[in-house]
């Protein structure tokens, strides 16, 4: 069901791809798919209508920048307004300090308390538990085990029915240690005895964290659910578990957005090793079923400032050796071709087998012809001549033919682009582009 | 569980019903132009109607038929509520598509109410979705003692306290119990599922921690045969359905005490996950009937839809609370009828 998601999303990008100016259709469709993959992914739909709406806007608002095309300044917009939701990491310091969990029941706080237990453990510091479920029957026992297998003291009293007591006494049993983690009794927020018990634990142990831990399936509950809990104790971090299934793990983002707080783990597996801190590149890419969605962003930042290509002049007939030159110079900047293809979310666009090696290996061939050749020959390639060809090709380490393969290329990249204006109203379309490089070989 | 749905369902039928009151008001103003368009909805084939066919429609058949138009926009509103309800993204289209397809084209005569069409078309719409639900009881009664039911589902959705909840229904019906303790994995499983069976007073079979989870299942089954014990309830180690090591794991525990009944037990407050596990579920190990717990935490109930309409199995259980007695047979059409309270169809 994902994989149609973002196929669909995918094809929605490949609109935007051909595409010179922003088109209202082509964004207003993006942003529908967008919805659609964002709320199969559990987030909340009123997050979401604000989330397209910031898309639509921005897309259709803000200039495009230069050498960057429609599908690409969509994209890091999307991507931008998905960080943004996420990008608040939970402080997380290697200090002494009280870590209260709290969580609906079954969303894997003991399971998380052991395996945050043992990330601090690893990080050098003395770390103890606390076991405050008194309700469910061997949640001690569970507790106590895994803490027993990573020689980690666990404090708690199966027989007691007061939580409050336990935890008063597990903060003086064990203060000389220097990470005190209190597991709680799983409770929803429809329990106000229970709410008021963590109300009073939080008292207590005056936590310096107190983490929401949320299974990753939870649906569109997990809004109100963290509101709740915020409301009540402050949440100030959330953990998000049972990552190592299917679930998209989206209501994690609504109760992030509503506490207004930042991400702090990932549970993914139910061995004690199985925590990682929170990546949010990831974290997103996962939601909407996509590919490296940060590395595109950056490497489109990067090659932007650094390449002056002319498109407008490109576009008006005024393409020069020396405008390709930049262009081959711009995507050198952004890695092989292969590589920056594979980052795009453009799915299956059909490219004949081995055109990157060849194309990426001739391209520096070009660039040190072109290297070799004066400035007016750069501006006005007619003016090379056969006795002209001779020197550049000397000069370059190659031969005749080189030099006259990179006119010939250059003769079809000044004839597509023209061809592109003509045609498709200005579009440049690298799909066509493509297909005539593989000519070339 | 489902109040949050039925405030829902109560506004999205007053759009809708007043979306099609406005078709139903326009054609009785003298404006042919305005006509036209209903009037071709019904009659493609004349392109321009004589005015006397126009009054026929209008005033002799006194007819009128709802097109897609009309509701498009109540619809588009029912969508979002469906999702804010956590009705996973494709049952959400299936079901528009079954509604969509309930309403438009309906000839409705002028008297009839508006609100009796819609109200059909919702009930007719959940109701071919939730099923005719499952009575255990009776299929106890009329099945082979002992009756064996494997409960599965992932990780913390609740099975353990299912199994212990479901033990204490059906003591209460009359019938014994025997409660195989097939979580070995998880740390406190056993001891959890032990304790609980002593307040409850039924027999637990139990092995070490760690054990097979077939062995200890197959001793639970030899047991209900050696002492006439008329179910057995057997609880299993959450797994998620990606683990392909996992599920042969429950597929050898399936083949060794051979279920009569594969009860999937998921959360009600699982969002779109819920559909892609239930039906993995249902392909590698089957399922005959689902609980759905966690239904008190103030879930507008989308789950049970979404599952009941990718497995196409019936709800057995709803779990709404920590206690024993905090079970309740699912019955969909009171649910249904509760939903669309005060339905006058």
């Amino acid at each position: 069901m994902m994989d149609t998601l973002s196929n669909s999303l995918r094809d929605a990008l490949k609109k935007l791809a051909g595409k010179a100016v922003v088109d209202r259709a082509a964004v207003d469709e993006l942003v529908k798919n967008l919805q659609r993959a964002l709320l199969s992914a559990d987030v909340n739909v009123k997050l979401v209508m604000e989330l397209s709406k910031a898309i639509r806007t921005r897309s259709l608002d803000e200039e495009l920048p230069k050498n960057t095309n429609v599908r690409e300044h969509v994209l890091r917009i999307v991507y931008q307004e998905l960080v943004r939701l996420v990008y608040a990491t939970a402080d997380l310091k290697l200090e002494p300090q009280v870590i209260l969990m709290a969580g609906l029941q079954g969303s894997g706080k003991t399971t998380t308390t052991a395996k945050i237990a043992r990330y601090f453990q690893k990080k050098g510091m003395k770390v103890g538990v606390i076991c405050a479920d008194t309700f469910r029957p061997g949640a001690y026992n569970q507790l106590a085990t895994l803490c027993a297998k990573i020689n980690v003291p666990c404090f708690g009293d199966p027989a007691s029915t007061d939580a409050r007591k336990i935890v008063k006494d597990g903060l003086v049993a064990i203060k000389d240690l220097e990470v005190i983690i209190v597991d709680t009794q799983g409770r929803h927020a429809l329990e106000p005895d229970l709410i008021q018990e963590i109300i009073d634990l939080n008292a207590i142990t005056r936590a310096t964290h107190r983490w929401l831990v949320i299974d990753a399936a939870l649906g569109q509950q997990a809004s109100e659910q963290a509101r709740r809990f915020h409301d009540a104790i402050g949440i100030d971090g959330v953990i998000i578990t049972k990552m190592d299934g299917t679930a998209k793990g989206g209501g994690a983002l609504s109760a992030v957005a509503e506490t207004k707080s930042g991400i702090v783990f990932i549970g993914e597996g139910e061995t004690i090793e199985a925590l990682e801190r929170f990546d949010a590149n990831g974290f997103i890419s996962r939601l909407l079923g996509m590919g490296d969605l940060q590395a595109l962003a950056e490497k489109v930042q990067e090659a932007q400032v650094a390449s002056e290509v002319d498109m407008d002049a490109m576009m008006k007939g005024h393409f020069t050796l020396r405008d390709m030159y930049k262009q081959l110079e711009a995507l050198n900047k952004m890695g092989p071709l292969k590589q920056i293809m594979n980052m795009l979310p453009m799915g299956n666009m059909q490219l004949p087998e081995g055109v990157y090696d060849v194309t990426s290996t001739k391209m520096v061939r070009y660039r040190i012809l072109m290297d070799s050749m004066t400035p007016q020959e750069l501006d006005d390639p007619g003016i090379i001549t056969s006795s002209r060809m001779q020197r550049i090709a000397r000069g370059a380490g190659g031969t005749p033919e080189e030099v006259r393969e990179l006119l010939k290329y250059y003769k079809m990249m000044h004839k597509t682009l023209k061809g592109l204006r003509g045609a498709a109203g200005g579009k440049f379309n690298m799909q066509r582009l493509m297909k005539r490089f593989s000519g070339m070989q | 569980m489902f109040s949050g749905l039925r405030d829902r369902l109560q506004a999205a039928r007053d759009r809708l019903g007043a979306s099609i009151g406005v078709v139903a008001a326009r054609p009785q103003k003298p404006e042919p132009d305005k006509t036209g368009e209903i009037a071709s909805a019904e009659t493609p084939a004349a392109k321009n109607p004589t005015l006397t066919d126009k009054v026929r429609i209008l005033i002799i058949d006194r007819e009128l038929i709802v097109s897609e138009k009309d509701v498009a926009a109540a619809l588009d509103e029912l969508e979002m509520t469906l999702l804010e309800s956590d009705v996973a993204l494709p049952v959400t289209d299936a079901l528009i598509a079954d509604i969509r397809a309930g309403l438009v084209g309906k000839h409705r005569k002028i008297g009839e109410s508006v609100d009796a069409l819609v109200v059909g078309a919702l009930k007719s719409a959940l109701l071919k979705i939730l099923g005719s639900g499952f009575d255990l009881t009776a299929y106890i009664k009329t099945h082979e003692r002992p009756v064996k039911i494997l409960f599965t589902g992932v990780n913390g959705t609740g099975k353990t306290t299912t199994v212990a909840k479901i033990g204490a229904y059906l003591k209460n019906q009359g019938f014994s119990v025997v409660i195989g303790a097939g979580d070995t994995y998880r740390a406190g499983a056993i001891e959890q599922i032990g304790v609980h069976a002593e307040r409850l007073g039924i027999k637990v079979i139990e092995h070490k921690s760690g054990a097979d989870p077939s062995a200890v299942l197959f001793d639970a089954v030899q047991y209900a045969q050696a002492h006439k014990t008329d179910v057995v309830l057997a609880d299993t180690a959450g797994r998620f359905h990606t683990k392909a090591n996992l599920m042969s794991q429950l597929d050898k525990i399936r083949r060794v005490m051979k279920p009569d009944l594969i009860v999937y037990v998921d959360e009600a407050v699982a969002g779109n996950d819920a559909v892609v596990r239930a039906a993995e579920f249902d392909r590698t190990v089957g399922a005959d009937a689902i609980v759905l717990t966690k239904a008190d935490m103030d879930s507008r109930g989308g789950a049970a839809i979404s599952i009941a309409h990718t497995i196409g199995k019936p709800l057995l259980f709803l779990g709404t609370g920590q206690a024993y007695e905090d079970i309740v047979p699912f019955e969909p059409g009171t649910i249904v009828e509760e939903l669309l309270g005060g339905g006058t169809v």
